[in-house]
């Protein structure tokens, strides 16, 4: 008969990597499979219990399955499974542990802008936004969906190799009092306490200070 | 770690919320491994939690502290002492968090509207469809879902 026998190994691994709720499904291939295993995913939403099969993820031959869409709503929490076809075999359905958008997700550094006067410099950040179905649409900041996110910064006086840092609320920060002609380098993380979550630190910006236009 | 003052309408409690994530994210995989049911859950379905109305928020965070309190951390024993020690200073934050609650309630300032009852039947319906043990853990695994909308 047609019916599939259950004993190749199964994928390894399964296991959700999100970063700024993009969630995508990844896993490694069965242990010695070789070429040609094609795989199946299906996901569900917990407490709902329903295993929802992935149409575009239908025997694929790629080790990873972007389930973004599916499990966009980060107030629920949720499993995906996968399964791996050979040469007429199959393996077991084989799960991930439980996905919790909300604090397994991983946060982007924010961008940074930043500009200077004569002693001061001014900078400017963004929080990066969350995975959104329609890139064209209205976009969503993780602001909103962090309301306590906040930005640690540090600035580098580049000569002095002084260094400061601050935490702030909201997104722009003067820092004044500074040495004219003089260059400082500006980064940036962001910082969320509940759930406890921080992004690395951005690439360093570095402006230099105007000359002092009073000392002829 | 410091505390997150939670502000329930007229109420005001102080709740160690990252040390118990920090707790909680130490023992979640472990304990959301031993439960096996996917097709319930004890605090989000039918009704997750987060669509409570805000002037319910005091009395169903009263109610979900006494819940933790009586019917799932004494539940919870299992064989390994690090998880033990985890769930006990969870339990503990908890305890100190439902007794300034208490004291508000106690004022009259944590009324219980028909939604707050209602979601707290459904609550209880779901942890009396599993075996004590089950619930329990069941519900512990759930801390996230009860401190994702705690916080909020």
């Amino acid at each position: 008969s047609g019916e599939l026998s259950c004993s190749l190994p199964n994928p390894r691994n399964v296991h959700f990597e999100s970063v700024n709720m993009k969630n995508v499904l990844r896993w490694s291939a069965p242990e010695g499979a070789g070429d040609g295993v094609l795989y199946r995913v299906k996901y569900s939403v917990y407490g709902v219990g329903r295993w929802i099969r992935k149409p575009e993820c239908r025997n694929i031959n790629t080790t990873w399955c972007d389930l973004s869409s599916e499990t966009s709503d980060y107030e629920e929490q949720y499993y995906a499974s996968v399964k791996a076809f050979l040469n007429g075999m199959c393996s077991d359905w084989t799960e991930t542990t439980r996905f919790n958008p909300l604090t397994d997700t991983k946060i982007d550094p924010p961008t940074v802008s930043v500009s200077s006067t004569e002693k001061s410099i001014s900078i400017t950040l963004t929080a990066p936004e969350k995975w959104t179905r329609d890139p064209e649409g209205e976009s969503v900041s993780l602001l909103h969906v962090y309301p306590g996110l906040q930005y640690n910064v540090s600035v580098l006086n580049r000569k002095t190799k002084k260094r400061w840092f601050f935490s702030i609320s909201n997104n722009t920060l003067v820092v004044p009092w500074l040495e004219p002609e003089t260059a400082y380098c500006v980064s940036a993380q962001i910082h969320v306490s509940t759930p406890l979550l921080h992004s690395g630190f951005s690439k360093e910006h570095c402006v230099a200070t105007l000359k002092d236009q009073t000392t002829k | 770690l410091g505390s997150k003052v939670l502000h329930l309408g007229h109420c005001r409690v102080s709740l160690s919320s990252p040390e118990i994530r920090a707790g909680f994210n130490a023992i979640k995989a472990n304990i959301q491994a031993r439960d096996p049911i996917r097709t319930l859950s004890i605090l989000s379905h039918p009704h997750s939690l987060h669509k409570v109305k805000s002037s319910d928020r005091c009395c169903i965070t009263h109610h979900l502290l006494d819940f933790y309190m009586d019917k799932v951390f004494r539940h919870c024993k299992t064989e390994d002492p690090f998880i033990d020690r985890r769930i006990s200073s969870i339990a503990n934050s908890f305890l100190s968090a439902r007794r300034k609650l208490e004291q508000c309630h106690l004022q009259n300032q944590c009324a219980c509207g028909q939604e707050s009852r209602e979601k707290l039947t459904q609550v209880l319906a779901n942890y009396a469809a599993l075996n004590v043990t089950s619930a329990a853990i069941k519900s512990l695994g759930e801390l996230d879902i009860l401190l994702d909308w705690v916080e909020k």
